[in-house]
């Protein structure tokens, strides 16, 4: 009898294990090499978000987050000009930054909407220096910065008006002027202390955002033409030729469709709701210029010089109305219907192709210095096209909506710490691709998006 | 598995009734009879014990005596999950399932071709609990599925080869689902949703046996498919504040699609020592296409969800070999077998809950009859799953991996 057969049958289901074995993963700088790695680029690299830069922020920044998964290639510790750790955050014009609160509005509704968190920004930030010759930032985000803004010696001068707060606070000259006689530029900080062996450059958003959230009265955008400081091409030129030739490598990426964003999508065109007795009354005012209302939802009345004497029309489909406008006064004080809003606060659509057809050209140009650069390009545009469609990450729905969307700040136009996790993965995955290396994904829903009171 | 859990194990089963269950075909949980368990799960034409009530009702008036059987079966099962994106891993910390099944089978004495029986069994269940913070957990952190089968049955041999039986199927479960809601409080913390409710199905499990008394045996036996309807569930949600009203807690209602399965089982005894078993299932999973919940309070958060589960029916196959070594008054039997069984979750569709992937299994097992009243099983199953797949609902992509063990016991007294 063949017995002994049976009895090694027998045994076969105690071959297994108890648990699964964990499988180990190769984690890999591929050609790329990051042990000088610098993050360069405006407030989305610094950690810009609710409106205001707070440590917080600064932790949760693109830049952050994707040198944070950067070091588990050989990138080094993340250095910021850390903001104090009160949180309070301060915006470009002194404020703190957002957070959703509770806010009664003009007919004594209370409902949730972004409040600020205090009174004063931490504007002391503004007049003391958060630099540190032993540790030298890692990270280049400074909120405003424009593509012509690299090489300029008047960014950090705190003496001209043109100069910006938050960068002067981290240049080297710290507040004093150097024996150069100039204050040091963007560009002369990035490269103090020697070249980074790789760069993320996400710029060229502020080069045309100020303008568009004027509604297209100040501000305007870059050229595209002209000497570095001046033309966009030519600034961008000479930082690749300089990245070029110390062998520096970079991820670049592409300015993404900012009339997209929240800022420019929650109040609809048509938000005017009229009830019978509102809608009789706008007729009984508008109906002589050839204007009537409905019960329901209008376009909201704008302000347009081109149109009639009266220079007032009803917003049309495609236009934007920016989130600066005030709803207050809409609810209560007839803004956006028997006031008109003023053009600051709308984007027509002849504005909104004008932005579009420069971020188009500041794209191409991007688009072409990485090709000839050896750059890995990251097409931010697709990852924003994303989120206007919505999508689902890990069971977690994301759009492009205010507060609801979840990746979006408060402010509507800087993503929340989710948001930016989800950027860095693109920056990742370009980085990936161009320089062959295994470098894993973040986890994005380890970032917060929108909290709650 | 060693002596420490099993301890644990003895410890769990005396203070708690509670069946939770895991690791099957689908949530199918198929230990329901120690020496079945002992052959590959097979053994639905080799009739030895009560335990055919479940297999095959149709072989109850083919047992010679009376009997009360009870077995248990603890499954320690642990999932492994690696994501594909940041190769983060996350496991399971399941507690121990404990199917059980309790047969009773009483020979008529008037009418001997005549045999009737009760059995409580738990062929559906899992109970699948993730560790905290894992990247799923808008899809479930826990699911807990409880469902029993009381089954009263008769059987009638037509002729001395061959039987019919026939069983009523009652069903009552419940469910305890629980998840985070991608919605965060102040500090981070993210909002919760429990889902939990009693579930009531009906069913009925057929069967015919022909056994010539010689070189082959053979049965046929159809359980069919119930459908469990949770009429009068609860959600609850814990979210901010600011969010409550977006999220009201309230009633639902739900149902879940118990599948069918037919068994065609052989048994070809080719001496008086040697037994081989075989069986094939088909499972009629396509009943599980949407996974519903319709909340009595909609609002533009909480919608009435339909997730979609578009489970294939499948095929298993089981076989076993069952040697007796001693045939005296002291019967020692030792088995082992080993099965292979499609996963009925298709591409796209796969789902923390029930991590399912085809499966092969291999298992062993001992009887011990120490006197004609009074005897002993036991037996161990042992099996790794391992799949990748991307779900399409929530975009959650990675690799699950399996090792489930599953030591059972039963006794069995005869009258």
């Amino acid at each position: 009898m063949k017995r002994q057969y049976s009895y090694i049958l027998f045994l076969l289901p105690f071959l297994l294990a108890c648990k699964p074995k964990a499988p180990t993963h190769v984690v890999d700088a591929g050609t790329a090499d990051f042990t000088k790695f610098i993050a360069i680029g405006d407030g989305h690299t610094a950690g810009y978000m609710d409106d205001g830069l707070s440590l917080d922020g600064q932790k949760n920044s693109l830049g952050a987050i994707l040198q944070q998964q950067l070091m588990t290639v050989g990138a080094p510790a993340i250095e910021m000009p850390w903001m104090p750790d009160q949180n309070i955050g301060l915006s470009a014009n002194g404020l703190s930054r957002l957070i959703l609160g509770y806010k009664t509005d003009c007919q004594g509704m209370s409902s949730l909407s972004p409040v600020r968190y205090s009174l004063q920004g931490e504007t002391a930030a503004f007049s003391s220096s958060a630099y540190n010759p032993m540790k030298k930032h890692t990270n280049f985000g400074v909120p405003g910065l424009r593509m012509i803004d690299m090489v300029s010696t008047a960014f950090g001068n705190i003496n001209l008006p043109q100069h910006n707060g938050f960068f002067a606070r981290m240049s080297k000259d710290q507040f004093n002027l150097p024996g150069s006689g100039n204050y040091s530029s963007v560009q002369e900080n990035i490269f103090d202390g020697g070249y980074p062996t790789f760069c993320s450059i996400y710029l060229g958003i502020e080069d045309v955002l100020p303008y568009a959230r004027s509604g297209a009265t100040q501000n305007p955008m870059s050229p595209l033409a002209g000497f570095p400081g001046v033309g966009f091409e030519e600034s961008l030129t000479q930082l690749c030729e300089q990245l070029y030739s110390q062998q520096v490598k970079a991820a670049i990426a592409t300015i993404p469709n900012i009339s997209d964003w929240p800022f420019f999508n929650t109040i609809p065109y048509n938000g005017l709701t009229l009830d019978e007795e509102k809608a009789a009354s706008l007729n009984q005012i508008y109906n002589p210029i050839g204007i009537s209302f409905v019960v329901g939802s209008n376009p909201f009345m704008v302000a347009d010089p081109n149109a009639g004497m009266f220079g007032v029309r009803p917003a049309v489909p495609g236009e934007k109305i920016l989130l600066t406008a005030p709803l207050d006064s809409v609810k209560c004080n007839q803004m956006g219907s028997i006031f008109p809003f003023r053009n600051e606060f709308v984007l027509t659509t002849d504005e909104l192709a004008t932005i579009q057809s420069r971020i188009d050209a500041f794209n191409a140009v991007i688009r072409q210095k990485a090709t000839t650069y050896g750059f890995a390009l990251v097409e931010t545009g697709d990852f924003y096209d994303k989120l206007t469609t919505g999508f689902t990450y890990n069971g977690a729905s994301l759009s492009a909506k205010f507060v609801s969307g979840g990746a979006f700040s408060l402010d509507g136009i800087h993503l929340n710490p989710r948001g930016n996790a989800l950027l860095a993965n693109e920056f990742i995955k370009a980085i990936n691709k161009k320089f062959t290396a295994k470098i894993p994904l973040i986890n994005a829903l380890n970032y917060n998006a929108i909290l709650f009171p | 598995m060693h002596q420490r859990s099993l301890f644990v194990y003895v410890g769990l089963l005396l203070i708690s009734t509670v069946l939770t269950v895991a690791k099957a075909q689908g949530f199918q949980v198929n230990f329901q009879g120690q020496k079945q368990q002992g052959m590959g799960c097979a053994g639905s034409a080799l009739i030895q014990d009560a335990s055919t009530l479940f297999f095959n009702p149709a072989g109850a008036s083919f047992v010679s005596k009376s009997q009360v059987n009870f077995a248990t079966t603890p499954i320690f099962a642990n999932v492994m999950y690696v994501d594909s994106a940041t190769n983060e891993i996350y496991r399971t910390e399941n507690p121990v399932g404990t199917p059980l099944n309790l047969y009773a089978l009483v020979k008529s004495k008037r009418f001997h071709r005549l045999a009737y029986g009760l059995s409580i069994t738990t062929p559906f269940g899992s109970t699948v609990q993730y560790e905290p913070g894992w990247i799923g957990r808008f899809a479930i952190t826990r699911l807990s599925m409880k469902v029993f089968h009381i089954q009263p049955t008769a059987s009638f041999k037509i002729t001395d080869n061959i039987s019919i039986g026939a069983g009523f199927v009652f069903s009552p479960g419940s469910v305890n689902l629980q998840k985070d809601v991608p919605v965060q409080f102040n500090d981070g913390s993210f909002g919760k949703a429990e889902i939990s409710g009693a579930a009531m199905g009906y069913g009925y499990n057929l069967g015919v046996y022909y056994n010539p008394g010689g070189f082959l045996s053979a049965g046929l036996s159809y359980r069919s498919g119930i459908n469990m309807s949770v009429s009068d569930g609860q959600v609850d949600f814990t979210v901010p504040e600011g969010l409550a009203a977006n999220f009201p807690n309230g009633t639902l209602s739900a149902s879940l699609a118990l599948p069918s399965v037919t068994t065609l089982g052989l048994n070809i005894k080719p001496n008086a020592s040697w037994n081989i078993v075989a069986d094939i299932n088909y499972v009629g999973w396509n009943t599980y296409d949407t996974l519903a919940f319709d909340y009595a309070t909609n609002t533009s958060s909480l919608l009435d969800t339909k997730s979609p589960r578009m489970y294939q029916n499948i095929f298993a196959f089981r076989g076993g070999i069952q040697y007796t070594v001693l045939a005296k008054d002291k019967v020692l039997n030792v088995r082992f077998g080993g099965g292979f069984g499609f996963s009925p979750v298709p591409t796209g569709y796969l789902t923390p809950e029930t991590p399912d992937g085809n499966r092969a299994y291999f298992t062993s097992g001992i009887s011990y009859e120490f006197n004609k009243r009074f005897s002993l099983d036991a037996s161990i199953y042992a099996t790794k799953i391992t799949r990748a797949d991307t779900n399409l609902e929530t975009q959650l992509s990675g690799t699950f991996t399996t090792i489930a063990w599953a030591p059972g016991i039963g006794i069995n007294y005869n009258w």
